[in-house]
């Protein structure tokens, strides 16, 4: 048992999976004598050396079509893309190649290959937008976004020894802001579960990434006001675990859904109208969004602090929901 | 003869007779299926007059090398590595027994072939996996090559000059062969490329260029072959840019108007295929009568793939797969989400 923190917890999942599996390797930038941005893969250079931790230009577009083409012929590659706003650059290859890859060949290709990066607002204020909803749109992609460092071991290690493409979506406020007592048994979560991170009867608040801990934050107060909050972290947004949300609707009546990520085309959108059409007459209340504003994320403190919805924003959206 | 960073002819006097012969009997194989597949498919890629490229670059691998072919005269590679005909033609027409069960246009084929299956319409994506297929090979410590062919549009895509740069900074075993038919679809290559030779490029990336003539297949073979001993032995990727011309549209049916018809004419008489047979008549390496008889082994043989494949139903309702989207992940491999274990805070 140990206390390891959100990035701590990511590297001890890729190191599991470097210590017993040849095929792994990770590429990236400055993964190595750098440590990884936020230490993202820090002592991994010490332990595997560089042939398995690999240093690449910037070329996000080839470095994904290696992890591809890598993948192809039965290796089981990493590559990190530093932060998410780097994804444009190499989106053909993620929607076009891995996506399609094994679907149009009948089958015949598997692309084992794990995508991770950085997204979200952070201690340092940058790179920060979030469009993890534009891979849970494309059929083909397996898209997790987990929110404590327990999941983020065990997910790494599922999306390792996943055979199909996995998008993984890494919040920077957790990497260094989260911390829990990890177990020594690291083994691969199931892909495609949200998971109930606290009981409640009254509302059903639904929250990906960091957004999660504010949800959580926000039930606590509530709590002392005798509102009852369920909180359910997606976990994944693709395949979404709609059933999970369900059952927790039918239950609670109500739902709030909430993400740092712009509000309109949010997987947000896509949770509330899966709901409604499956919980329709369960519901006492319309459902009630939480996102960003649809502009730009700013860059000042101030501006950024109105744009990102916080535990505020939560509480005002949770007192809607509860009062219709 | 071929000299790096610059054009240069190959030069394919030292190739063996049985070699030579392949050569010749690939070329008319590619001719012979993609012009099937063009007159039943108005939608196909005619790759007439590139067959000097396509037979030079993939004749001639070892059978754990990677092929990456262009999308233009994709099933010469497909054939030699044993493809049912039947179902490379039947795949042009999205029929059932198609590799891709109708789910592609047509580039696919068993992974045990060992060929980049063509899934994405963009241009560009395919080269960056045919190097990630190179980077495989490496990593495992092998002597497995891939050699990948892309069009000379593609080489104005960002995805050329990164997976080249990449290749070479890692010594990648590939070889990468532009099959320069003069054309993205009606521009000509002048009013999109600033340099005639485009084999120059690889100099910025630290790897040998030449530029070899795309319609002498034996030219293109032996820069090919000596690009290949290059990649196995560990001393990385190679450019060669085999310069041919499109003959044909964009598509089959593309009704064309942007071109000179004299031109076309002039590049129909250096026909890759009339050249080859020419030049081993002459050196007394093939009859005139064994030439009929290659022609005539390939047309029926084609001629028999095209009688299956129409006989085919078209792709089923249940081929489409819904469920089939994502590999299946293995048993035993999961477990549940962590349970909520206190505070999670810093």
């Amino acid at each position: 048992m140990a206390r390891l923190s959100f990035a701590e917890a990511l590297v001890e999942g890729m190191r599991h999976e470097l210590r017993t599996d040849e095929r792994v390797f990770l590429m990236g930038q400055d993964i190595g004598k750098m440590g990884g941005v936020m230490g993202g893969s820090r002592g991994l250079i010490e332990e595997f050396g560089p042939r398995r931790i690999r240093e690449t230009p910037i070329s996000e577009s080839a470095m994904v079509g290696a992890a591809i083409g890598s993948a192809m012929v039965g290796k089981r590659p990493i590559v990190e893309i530093s932060f998410g706003e780097f994804l444009p650059t190499c989106m053909s290859q993620i929607v076009l190649q891995a996506a399609n890859l094994h679907y149009m060949t009948a089958g015949a290709v598997d692309v084992s290959m794990v995508l991770r990066t950085r997204i979200g607002d952070g201690p340092y204020r940058g790179h920060p937008q979030c469009y993890e909803s534009w891979f849970a749109h494309v059929p083909g992609l397996k898209v997790l976004m987990p929110s404590t460092p327990t999941d983020a071991r065990n997910l790494m290690i599922a999306a390792i020894r996943d055979p199909n493409p996995v998008i993984f979506f890494e919040h920077m406020w957790l990497y260094h802001g989260v911390r829990e007592e990890v177990d020594d048994f690291p083994v691969a979560a199931t892909i495609g579960k949200a998971a109930i991170r606290r009981v409640g009867r009254d509302v059903t608040v639904v929250a990906t990434g960091w957004m999660v801990h504010k949800a959580l934050e926000a039930a606590e107060t509530l709590a002392l006001e005798g509102i009852e909050v369920e909180v359910v972290d997606l976990v994944s947004l693709a395949p979404l675990d709609i059933d999970t949300v369900a059952s927790s609707v039918r239950r609670t009546s109500r739902i709030v859904v909430a993400h740092e990520a712009w509000k309109i085309g949010g997987i947000g959108a896509e949770v509330t109208a899966a709901i409604t059409e499956a919980c329709f007459f369960d519901l006492e209340a319309p459902p009630v969004r939480v996102g960003a504003p649809h502009h730009p994320l700013p860059m000042a403190k101030p501006l950024r602090d109105a744009f990102l919805p916080d535990v505020d924003d939560l509480l005002r959206a949770i007192r809607q929901a509860m009062a219709s | 003869m071929s000299r790096p960073n610059g054009p240069g002819t190959g030069e394919g006097g030292n190739l063996g007779s049985t070699v030579r012969i392949g050569l010749l009997k690939a070329m008319m194989l590619s001719r012979t299926l993609e012009r099937a597949c063009c007159e039943l498919n108005p939608r196909w890629f005619p790759a007439e007059g590139e067959e000097g490229v396509i037979a030079g670059t993939f004749f001639g691998l070892r059978s754990d090398d990677t092929m990456a072919p262009h999308y233009r005269g994709p099933f010469l590679a497909y054939a030699l590595r044993g493809a049912d005909l039947s179902r490379l033609v039947g795949q042009a027409l999205g029929k059932a027994n198609g590799y891709a069960r109708g789910r592609a246009l047509g580039f696919t084929g068993p992974a045990a072939m060992g060929i980049v299956p063509w899934v994405a319409g963009d241009l560009g994506t395919t080269i960056g996996v045919a190097t990630g297929c190179a980077l495989g090979f490496s990593y495992e410590g092998s002597d497995r090559v891939t050699v990948c062919s892309f069009g000379d549009g593609t080489t104005n895509r960002g995805d050329f000059h990164e997976a080249l740069n990449l290749a070479s900074v890692w010594k990648l075993p590939i070889v990468y062969v532009c099959q320069h038919n003069q054309y993205s679809i009606s521009l000509h290559a002048s009013e999109v490329l600033p340099i005639e030779h485009l084999s120059i490029r690889a100099g910025s990336y630290g790897m040998p260029g030449l530029t070899v003539d795309g319609n002498d297949v034996f030219a293109v073979h032996t820069a090919v072959r000596d690009a290949v001993a290059r990649a196995r032995n560990g001393d990385g990727p190679t450019l060669i840019e085999a310069r041919s011309y499109r003959l044909g549209g964009h598509w089959a049916s593309d009704p064309g108007g942007y071109r000179l018809p004299e031109v076309q004419a002039a590049w129909r008489d250096k026909d890759p295929i009339p050249r080859a047979i020419s030049e081993m008549v002459d050196a007394g390496e093939l009859t005139q009568h064994e030439i009929d008889a290659m022609w005539g082994e390939v047309r029926h043989a084609v001629d028999e793939a095209i009688v299956i494949a129409k006989a085919c139903p078209d792709a089923r309702i249940e081929d489409i797969g819904s469920d089939e989207v994502f590999a299946e992940v293995p048993d035993g491999t999961s477990a549940p989400l962590g349970a909520r274990s206190g505070s999670w805070r810093a």
